[in-house]
């Protein structure tokens, strides 16, 4: 028996979708083959006419055709004035189809950051929101009581973008029965459970505090270039990006891009500090000891990497 | 005679949400009305942030072409902070926007346009068989080909600038990166292997058989050939579109704009003749007249659009993104704005460089049969042919022991714009910033070019002027309309201040 899914485009870029067209191990056809999905639709790859189109939908509204799984990417808009007329689907507010679409799922799953908490539009005057989280308070556009039929809440899998195997490991614990255990945010915690900075390259720097003022250097970003990887939940290290490093490793400063205050109002590539020391201090972690630790630290960095000698 | 009819079509495939509205006399498009239907606001985001936000920001207005949204942010930046990035930061940031190029090209033919030609609106035709067989989405076997050989092109994005989609390694004086001998080894591996399945499988030849290709008469003597020209994919493309019509619809105005693309990083790489040191040169062309590209000469119209009043056009470093949300009234129908070079609507992309640049195969075919959506699609379809070499050269001058970075100072105040060609042609970021912090951002995107409404003078934009005379033989089932749109890779998430409005739509359509 397949699992009918249907991706539904919010206001998003794309980049999830683009994300999941570059996985490997499975590819994005591998997958669908291997999880046995019946695609009924994705915006990008679909085929079938605008008539075919408005057939599906009305079919999975009226219980015609049953939904599995229903994706969505890019936030829900829901302006001006609460209308849902910033994003249209056929003339009408797509907003209201999120509604109706998510009311007849066994899952739904908010792909990336704006899906999610609303990411960079959930800033803008577009009044943006997650499915089931602005930013980080509970509730969105369905509401903190929504459960899908299964009984679950919208599962989240942030990111700007979604990591493929993120995607692809959260749509095959759900088709085949695997508990996903969900963190404070509804992500699952296989992958949300870790830091970025995890696996990160420059770790040796980070451990010793050798700290970067500039770019283009091989030292630690997290006290002076703004790098959330310390901070922000995401397996951007343990996995790597199209198989190859992070932004971290190449001396990109994380963007906390996973987490629901994405973006940040501060700049980015800047840490605000008291005394030389972030502001943001990594979970669990007490100002007293970590600038006591910190200080040692910086007395027993190697000559090796003061001297940046050590490769990332 | 009857009645005009009306059609609203929303169309998928693109990214983003694009509908067209047509009116069609006797089984031809007789007007066109453009627009796209989603707002995000990113522009307005912008101001207020801090001086760089533009890098984190603004590539994820597109998750196809994050990365030309990051050099022209960093390219405004560069001038703001008067930094000249080294020579190695100019090769890294050719390679990645070229290697997006690459894979964006094959995808967007073959991914995005071919399946239309699967529609079974071509039943009809002794091709169409073959044409399935290749393009029927998640089944055909170039489709599953091009998923599976596209996305190994971004592995070289990622080795040089940590992942793709949506980084930040452009910044003002260069990028972060200190790629070693080991990871560039790596990039030259991709790109090398991408060719060589790009030559046996789109192509059916080497790329410099296809170069010899320099009139249309070149071009019908190389599908004559061989058999693996005639069965290449884009063998296959040529003789399909050539059947169905392709090359009879979608003319358009015929003006042509590129900014220019991809600085040479030295006197090494020696600009082309008129190109001012890109690679990709810059220009506009209209009427078949080559005339020099000046950014002062853009100006963007909102007559009818639904932005606050001005008169004639606005240049983009004082234009304003203001909302005047006043429901249904007179000529104003669209949230687009309506770029123009020198007050005349301009298409962009793949065809719009080569005609800028003079090659002699595509001049040749705008000669004999003026643009047209198969002209539009070959020239995107073929440009890796250019890219792919330039990409290895860049590579291998890389100097692992040079700066890739030239500090810029702090960048406090100032006005700068970065201009670059993404995939789907011209991009422009102007930027003002006052005391650290963004007080401007303007963005024109190709999509904003293409997917413009009616200016100041009621001239239509370039899809809508496209559309007029496309036959439509099926109401239920308009796939011509779909393949001029198409041909302009419309990427409707990049229409950044667009707005839609359903009761616009709504008032005097026929659902179909």
């Amino acid at each position: 028996m397949s699992t009918t899914l249907y991706w539904l485009q919010c206001g998003g870029c794309g980049g999830d979708s683009m994300s999941l067209l570059g996985s490997e191990s499975p590819d994005l056809v591998e997958l669908v083959e291997l999880l046995n999905l019946d695609v009924l639709w994705h915006p990008s790859l679909s085929n079938g006419t605008p008539a075919e189109h408005r057939r599906l939908v009305e079919a999975i509204l009226n219980g015609g055709q049953e939904l599995d799984v229903l994706c969505v990417e890019g936030a829900v808009i829901r302006g001006p004035g609460g209308t849902g007329m910033y994003d249209l689907w056929d003339g009408r507010p797509k907003k209201n189809l999120t509604a109706r679409l998510a009311a007849r799922a066994r899952f739904v799953v908010a792909v990336g950051t704006c899906a999610s908490f609303g990411g960079i539009p959930g800033i803008g005057e577009g009044e943006a929101t997650g499915l089931q989280f602005h930013r980080e308070t509970p509730g969105g556009f369905l509401g903190r009581e929504f459960r899908s039929r299964a009984q679950l809440p919208v599962v989240n899998l942030p990111g700007c973008p979604c990591h493929c195997s993120v995607l692809a490991g959260s749509l095959s614990a759900l088709v085949r029965g695997r508990r996903l255990v969900l963190n404070q945010y509804n992500a699952p915690v296989e992958w949300y459970g870790l830091f970025v900075h995890q696996g990160c390259v420059r770790n040796e720097y980070h451990e010793y505090r050798v700290e970067e003022h500039e770019f283009g250097e091989k030292g630690c970003l997290f006290f002076h270039l703004g790098c959330r990887g310390p901070l922000a939940h995401g397996p951007c290290n343990k996995l790597l990006w199209n198989r190859r490093s992070s932004k971290t490793r190449v001396g990109v400063p994380c963007a906390g891009c996973t987490m629901p205050d994405f973006p940040h109002e501060y700049p980015f590539f800047v840490t605000p500090n008291i005394a030389d020391i972030p502001l943001d201090l990594p979970e669990g972690v007490d100002r007293a000891h970590y600038l006591a630790y910190k200080g040692m630290a910086a007395a027993a960095a190697p000559e090796r990497l003061r001297q940046r000698k050590t490769f990332v | 005679m009857a009645p005009p009819k009306k059609l609203n079509v929303p169309l998928n495939r693109v990214e983003g949400d694009l509908e067209i509205r047509v009116e069609i006399e006797d089984g031809m498009v007789t007007d066109a009305w453009c627009s796209g239907t989603m707002f995000r606001g990113f522009e307005r985001i912008l101001v207020g942030r801090g001086a760089l936000d533009g890098l984190v920001i603004t590539p994820r207005i597109c998750g196809i072409c994050g990365t030309c949204h990051l050099t022209a942010a960093s390219r405004a930046l560069d001038m703001i902070a008067d930094v000249t990035p080294p020579p190695n930061a100019t090769r890294v940031r050719n390679v990645a926007l070229m290697s997006e190029h690459i894979q964006s090209d094959v995808r967007q033919t073959f991914l995005m346009f071919a399946p239309d030609l699967a529609n079974p609106a071509y039943e009809g035709c002794d091709l169409y068989p073959e044409i399935r067989r290749r393009y029927e989405p998640f089944k055909g076997e170039t489709v599953l080909e091009v998923i599976r050989e596209t996305k190994k092109v971004p592995e070289v994005i990622a080795i040089l600038g940590g992942q793709w989609p949506h980084s930040s390694y452009m910044v003002p004086g260069g990028v972060v990166s200190l790629p070693t001998n080991g990871d560039i080894t790596s990039c030259q591996f991709i790109i090398e292997r991408y060719r060589r399945w790009y030559e046996k499988r789109i192509l059916g030849c080497s790329l410099d058989r296809w170069r010899r290709i320099r009139t249309a008469a070149d071009l019908d003597a190389w599908l004559e050939e061989r058999d693996e020209h005639r069965q290449s994919d884009l063998g296959l493309l040529i003789r399909f579109s050539r059947t169905v019509g392709l090359t009879k619809i979608g003319r358009g105005h015929a003006n042509f704009v590129s900014y220019g693309a991809l600085d040479t990083p030295d006197e090494r790489q020696p600009a082309k003749p008129g190109s001012d040191g890109f690679f990709i040169p810059a220009g506009f062309v209209r009427g078949g007249v080559p005339h020099p590209f000046d950014q002062q000469r853009i100006a963007e119209h909102v007559a009818h659009s639904w932005f606050e009043d001005y008169d004639g056009g606005r240049h983009p470093a004082a234009g304003e993104t203001t909302p005047y949300a006043t429901g249904d009234e007179g000529r104003k129908y669209s949230w687009a704005k309506a770029p123009r070079f020198d007050g005349l609507p301009a298409e962009t992309g793949p065809l719009a460089e080569k005609i800028v640049e003079g090659d002699p195969l595509f001049t040749d075919l705008l000669e004999q049969a003026g643009p047209n959506a198969f002209l539009r699609q070959l020239a995107r379809a073929v440009r890796p042919v250019s890219l792919i070499p330039q990409i290895i050269t860049w590579l291998s001058e890389i100097d692992v022991n040079e700066p890739f970075y030239a500090t810029p100072g702090e960048i406090a105040a100032g006005e700068g714009y970065g201009l670059t060609q993404a995939a789907r042609g011209a991009l422009g970021h102007w930027v003002r910033i006052v005391d650290g912090r963004i007080a401007h951002y303007q963005i024109i995107t190709p999509t904003a070019w293409h997917a413009s409404p009616r200016d100041s003078a009621g001239i239509r934009g370039p899809i809508e002027e496209a559309l007029i005379g496309t036959p439509v033989r099926d109401a239920d089932n308009p796939i011509e309309l779909g393949h001029v749109i198409r041909s302009f890779d419309p990427c409707l998430v990049c229409t950044v201040h667009t707005v839609g409005r359903g009761q616009l739509f709504g008032r005097s359509t026929l659902d179909v």
